[in-house]
């Protein structure tokens, strides 16, 4: 018996050492893996570099796919959808909620509207638009020689229509909300009181105009829909059927550059080039879009079983950006993540944000020094190589014209951050290291930060350091990271197990935030507002601010006074990464370039595959 | 034998009224609906509440609950929220699919399982028998996604042999000669990576039944009359030992719907298992109720069958 367990005790000790050995080693590789990195990427000749420590620059990154040939006639090419779900197959943009059947649609559709460097609606496109002195009166012309794919003209009369079945009561859609409701009687009309909707008018066959409640500069960046609605497909079908109907799911209809030839459902679209498109002749003659999972899209892009995908996952990019058969191609994302302070809750019978002058986050010192307390810039080099980066004004690079860089904020130094803490009274009264509130109580912070992805972990463990760091309390709400669902649950009902949460917004393309900031907003999930805000918030998106330079100015006021009254502040700025075949041309993520869809070709007749 | 049958058929009643309670409530206390999260600059939060209301989720569970099965008792399952479209035909397109492949799995792991099986059996303790038992144990201990990983880097991506996701080469015809023979191929792959290593409990079964039924007294009766080898192990042994596989053949019908929830998202295979997880994460409630009852009843007759079969084939089960 002494014998065995002596024995036990001596193959524990080999065991623990193997362990321990094990640890030290997965150290050494991936230290050496990244070595062996750097010397690859001095090799790779026309993808982006990494700078010594395989730190990336979205600013290094091109736009537009450099291969400068010639395309070829009956080129065909596959477009991969990043996706862990299938495609859902409401394929038309009134009825679609999920990103990946987005992708799909806009390869045969399109909105009537083109759209300059800063989302503002164009002339350029399949109609143009004219405002009258009033600001709210919009005629709107839709160009000769703009036809369905069943030859028939893309009329007034289908445009109208739209609004009539997203305003309509059995529309089960998510595209109904305030911008539908700024249009004349569409309330009346929802609510089923009307048949017509009054504010829209069909003047001709090719001319709409619709009078809108308010104006401003958010109508020409998404608040006039710019989809129409073929009325004589899916006119005679009651409108709660439209969604199901094949006209939306098999063979889906629009005016883009593709049509439709044979779905999958959940799996793939085949397309082919649409002769009569009105733009002129598209450069490819098939299209295969399909789904891709984000675990084999680096075998399918090496392969070239596709050759472009709409969104590369950042975290794989770094292990492959000297893919040799593909470019990467880089631009900012319209999209931040934030940490966000619970400061009041929602009032839903008046509508309004009540913000809680006793919550335990209420004074702004403590949150600024929360802000200075977390590195962010090595946050973004450690765990996305840059790809992500310290964000600043909660108005997003992603509006160039607007994001204002020069307003000063918080960033990392944990000194100011305790100098803030022992001026504004958060001192250690019971020595346990950690600050106690003004009070002299005991302070916990509990932090909501949702799973998900390899980094969710140790982002959230971070920032618990980083605020540890500087003397602050700060717990994981439940002793861990929250399921996505649950997560928005108990942020939406004002959890009051929440103190600060992290999350994420994406943008769209209105630069406009009184979505998410306003007092009048469910959205606004800190519950903060106060006048100036809400003055901001209007005057940005008022008539006045159809002059950019008077826009400007008010959204740099309030950038600033976000920055004074953090009742969020942003944590990192995205990039989006496309990686595409060398074999394709006229592919552009650039919102100011000229180039359209339909100009994306293909030089060879095969994808070129990796070395 | 009918009498068993009834009796079988009629516990099934309430073993389905407390399933669906079961499912449905437990589905209604997941945090979160189809339009958590949806929130964006393009979407009105006013406009998802609307919808709630609309679709009746804000109503008291029990209410919702008559609702459903009502539906279900007029064949009904309701709509999905996410696709838009009624969820039997859903389930219809979904499960056409797991169900080739379950076939297509079955078929190939009793085609491994039963020749290593028998050579096992009939050699035990020879080299034969323990490199089998070997490879059993080894399919045993591998965890199914990984191995189905290396598969599909291995014959999907390395070699290229077989195609890496989905179920049929976009763009043909169905109905045609090409498109089932893209099918079939599709389903080559992932069925072979399951088969392979989820044989070993077949093998193992019918390895120790021929091993226990070599000693029998009929068998050295058989031998004593003079049978021939191959008469003694083909028309004695094999008869009496494939009994219990065939009994368990009951709960391999079960799997046939079920669907694979690792081996359809590795291979990006549309079929159930990929259907239920997306209906969970997305709080598609109507397809998580319906596939999950679905999964439950198949069991439940899976369980059934198993019965029957074992009591055709041993009369002993039928005493009371």
């Amino acid at each position: 018996m002494r014998k065995t367990s002596k024995w036990l005790l001596a193959l524990m000790l080999v065991l623990l050492l193997a362990l321990a050995a094990c640890g030290g080693d997965s150290d050494n590789e991936s230290s050496s893996d990244k070595e062996g990195d750097k010397t690859e990427d001095t090799n790779s000749g026309e993808n982006t570099e990494a700078n010594e420590d395989g730190i990336f620059n979205i600013e290094d990154f091109s736009m537009t796919s450099t291969n400068a040939g010639d395309a070829l006639e009956d080129g065909s090419l596959t477009y991969g959808i990043v996706s862990d779900t299938v495609l859902e197959g409401t394929f038309n943009f009134n009825f679609y909620s999920a990103a990946p059947d987005y992708e799909v649609i806009a390869w045969f559709d399109e909105p009537l509207f083109d759209s300059d460097a800063n989302y503002a609606y164009t002339q350029d496109g399949a109609a143009t638009w004219e405002v009258d002195e009033t600001g709210t009166v919009y005629t709107l012309k839709i160009k000769d020689g703009v036809n369905w794919h069943d030859g028939n003209p893309v009329t007034a009369e289908d445009w109208a229509f739209a609004h009539y079945v997203i305003g309509h009561p059995d529309y089960i859609g998510i595209r109904y909300g305030a911008d539908f409701e700024n249009v004349v009687g569409m309330t009346e009309y929802h609510a089923g009181e009307t048949d017509t909707i009054s504010g829209i008018e069909v003047i001709d066959e090719k001319t709409l105009q619709i009078t809108y409640k308010e104006g401003g500069p958010s109508q020409i960046t998404g608040g006039i829909w710019p989809y129409a609605l073929p009325k004589h497909i899916f006119g005679e079908m009651e409108v709660a059927e439209m969604m199901e109907s094949d006209a939306v799911r098999k063979n889906p209809i629009g005016f883009g550059p593709y049509v439709v030839e044979s779905v999958v459902p959940g799996e793939s679209v085949v397309l082919t080039r649409n002769e009569d498109y009105w733009r002129g002749k598209p450069a490819l003659e098939k299209v295969t879009v399909k789904v891709v999972s984000s675990a084999t899209v680096v075998q399918e892009l090496e392969t070239g079983g596709v050759d472009l995908v709409d969104s590369f996952p950042t975290d794989q990019f770094l292990d492959n950006s000297d893919m040799s058969n593909v470019e990467f191609l880089g631009a900012v994302d319209a999209a931040y993540t934030y940490i966000g302070f619970k400061l009041g809750t929602w009032n839903a019978e008046t509508g309004q944000v009540e913000v809680d002058p006793n919550a335990k986050m209420a004074d702004v010192n403590l949150r600024r020094a929360m802000w200075y307390a977390v590195d962010n810039n090595a946050v973004g080099d450690n765990f996305y190589n840059g790809l992500r980066w310290n964000a600043t004004t909660l108005i997003i690079p992603f509006f160039p014209e607007y994001h204002n860089a020069d307003i000063e904020t918080p960033t990392y130094d944990p000194e100011e951050a305790n100098r803030i803490l022992d001026e504004a009274g958060y001192e250690d009264v019971d020595g346990d290291g950690f600050r106690e509130n003004l009070e002299g109580e005991e302070l916990v912070i509990n932090f909501a930060s949702m799973s998900g992805g390899e980094t969710a972990e140790p982002l959230a463990q971070y920032y618990i350091q980083s605020w540890e760091a500087i003397g602050l309390k700060v717990e994981l709400v439940d002793g861990r990271l929250l399921e996505f669902n649950s997560f928005y649950d108990r942020l939406e009902a004002d959890d009051p197990a929440y103190d600060i949460y992290q999350g994420a917004w994406g943008t769209g393309t209105d630069v406009n935030p009184a979505g998410i900031f306003a007092g009048n907003s469910p959205a606004n999930y800190p519950r903060w507002t106060n006048e100036e805000n809400d003055q901001l918030l209007a005057e940005g998106s008022s008539m006045k601010a159809m002059d950019t330079e008077y826009r400007k100015e008010v959204y740099d006021k309030w950038q600033q006074l976000m920055v004074d009254n953090i009742p969020m502040f942003p944590t990192l700025y995205r990039s989006v990464i496309v990686p595409v075949n060398n074999r394709v041309v006229n592919y552009t993520l650039d919102p100011q370039s000229d180039l359209h869809r339909y100009e994306i070709g293909v030089t060879e007749a095969e994808s070129v595959v990796a070395e | 034998m009918w009498k068993f049958t009834l009796r079988r058929t009629l516990i099934m009643i309430p073993q389905l009224i407390v399933l669906s309670i079961l499912i449905f409530v437990l589905a209604q206390l997941m945090p979160g609906d189809a339009l958590s999260g949806q929130v964006g600059p393009d979407v009105d939060p006013k406009r998802l509440d609307e919808i709630r209301e609309q679709m009746g989720w804000n109503d008291p569970w029990h209410e919702q609950y008559g609702r459903w099965v009502g539906g279900i008792l007029q064949g009904d399952f309701g709509d999905s929220y996410r696709f838009k479209i009624p969820v039997s035909e859903l389930i219809g397109q979904r499960i056409v699919n797991s169900f080739w492949l379950s076939v297509a799995t079955l078929i190939l792991s009793y085609l491994i399982a039963i020749p290593l099986g028998i050579t096992s059996g009939r050699y035990n303790d020879s080299w034969r028998d323990q490199l089998i038992t070997g490879y059993s144990y080894i399919g045993f201990a591998t965890p199914l996604f990984i191995f189905a990983l290396v598969m599909l880097w291995l014959f999907g991506f390395t070699l290229q042999w077989f195609p890496t996701s989905g179920s049929v080469t976009p763009g043909l015809e169905p109905g045609t000669f090409e498109y089932v023979m893209s099918k079939l191929y599709h389903l080559l792959l992932p069925a072979l990576s399951t088969a392979l290593i989820t044989t070993y409990g077949t093998i193992q079964y019918l390895r120790n039944e021929i091993v226990d039924t070599k000693q029998k007294d009929f068998i050295i009766t058989a031998r004593a009359k003079g049978a021939s080898e191959s008469r003694v192990y083909n028309r004695h042994i094999l008869r009496n030992s494939l009994l219990p596989i065939a009994a368990f053949f009951g709960f391999e019908i079960t799997n046939l719907i079920g669907g694979s929830i690792f081996i359809e998202n590795i291979f990006g295979y549309p079929g159930m298992g990929q259907l239920l997880v997306e209906s969970i994460t997305l709080r598609d409630y109507t397809v998580l109720t319906a596939t999950t009852l679905l999964f439950g009843v198949a069991s439940i007759l899976g369980a059934l069958l198993s019965d029957i079969i074992l009591s055709i084939v041993d009369p002993r089960i039928r005493i009371k």
